[in-house]
């Protein structure tokens, strides 16, 4: 498994763990209501799992397992570590500015995390397209 | 890769990026009102990453990794799977924009059901129709 793949994976699996506890606090009756941040963390819980979790996760897989261009591609393609940084770096800014939505940090942040993860997306695509190919 | 997969693969990677756009605008907007008229978008943003990321994604890579036939087309006959393409994709799209839910809904699950008839067959064990008895030999 390539050094890449294998940091997608272990981070996904962080990010399951993060999704598990955050799901935990978000069913005690009692913390949401003491503190109103938490509350408002249904769509990072959400989106922890679809992105942080199940879509790193394929990308890790995949960028094992798709047929590489050609024989010379070394296995770890250097461009997916961007891949790896936007993508944690957009869904960590999510995780922690989301819930104080309408605030200045948050003003600044969310925008910020939209744009990063959209270039993980951006670059996940363009590294994958070549390799998804019929024979 | 076979070819029809490369296709459910690649729909899959195109629906990703639209999701995540969609995705990318209306948490931006959480921020900053940058495109306010893309909150109504929220159904789109879910069926473009649910089924169209994913659903999309495990299709093509089921097609392409289950183990093969034994005697016959490898992978069976080829139009159930590109039915199973063109209905969960024209079901997303009428699902996702509200044209019309309950017909793309339906296609969706016909995409499931065409999918499934082509590859439950493929789901055996190891040298089943090889004349190799299951559990023993190579694995």
């Amino acid at each position: 498994m390539p050094r890449l793949s294998r940091w997608l994976v272990r981070t996904a699996l962080a990010w399951l763990l993060a999704a598990l506890a955050l799901g935990v606090a978000l069913a005690f009756p009692t913390l949401p209501a003491r503190w109103p941040a938490l509350a408002a963390a249904w769509p990072v819980y959400l989106h922890l799992f679809v992105v942080g979790w199940i879509t790193q996760l394929i990308a890790g897989v995949a960028y094992w397992m798709f047929p590489r261009v050609d024989r010379t591609t070394p296995p770890d393609d250097p461009r997916g570590w961007w891949v790896y940084a936007t993508l944690n770096l957009g869904l960590a800014l999510r995780a922690g500015a989301e819930p104080w939505a309408g605030t200045h940090w948050a003003g600044v942040a969310l925008p910020l995390s939209a744009a990063l993860q959209l270039c993980a997306a951006v670059i996940f695509v363009i590294t994958l397209w070549p390799r998804a190919r019929g024979r | 890769m076979p070819a029809l997969s490369a296709w459910f693969v690649r729909t899959a990677l195109l629906e990703l990026l639209a999701g995540f756009l969609l995705g990318a605008l209306m948490l931006a907007t959480r921020g900053q009102a940058l495109a306010p008229w893309a909150a109504p978008l929220l159904p789109l943003h879910i069926e473009l990453l649910v089924l169209g990321w994913l659903a999309n994604l495990a299709l093509g890579v089921g097609y392409w990794i289950l183990p093969k036939h034994a005697t016959g087309p490898e992978r069976g006959r080829r139009w159930p799977v590109v039915a199973a393409w063109f209905s969960l994709n024209v079901g997303v799209l009428l699902a996702g924009l509200r044209i019309a839910p309950a017909i793309g809904r339906a296609a969706e699950l016909l995409a499931v059901i065409l999918f499934a008839a082509h590859a439950l067959p493929r789901v055996k064990a190891f040298g089943v129709g090889r004349g190799i008895e299951p559990g023993r030999g190579r694995r």
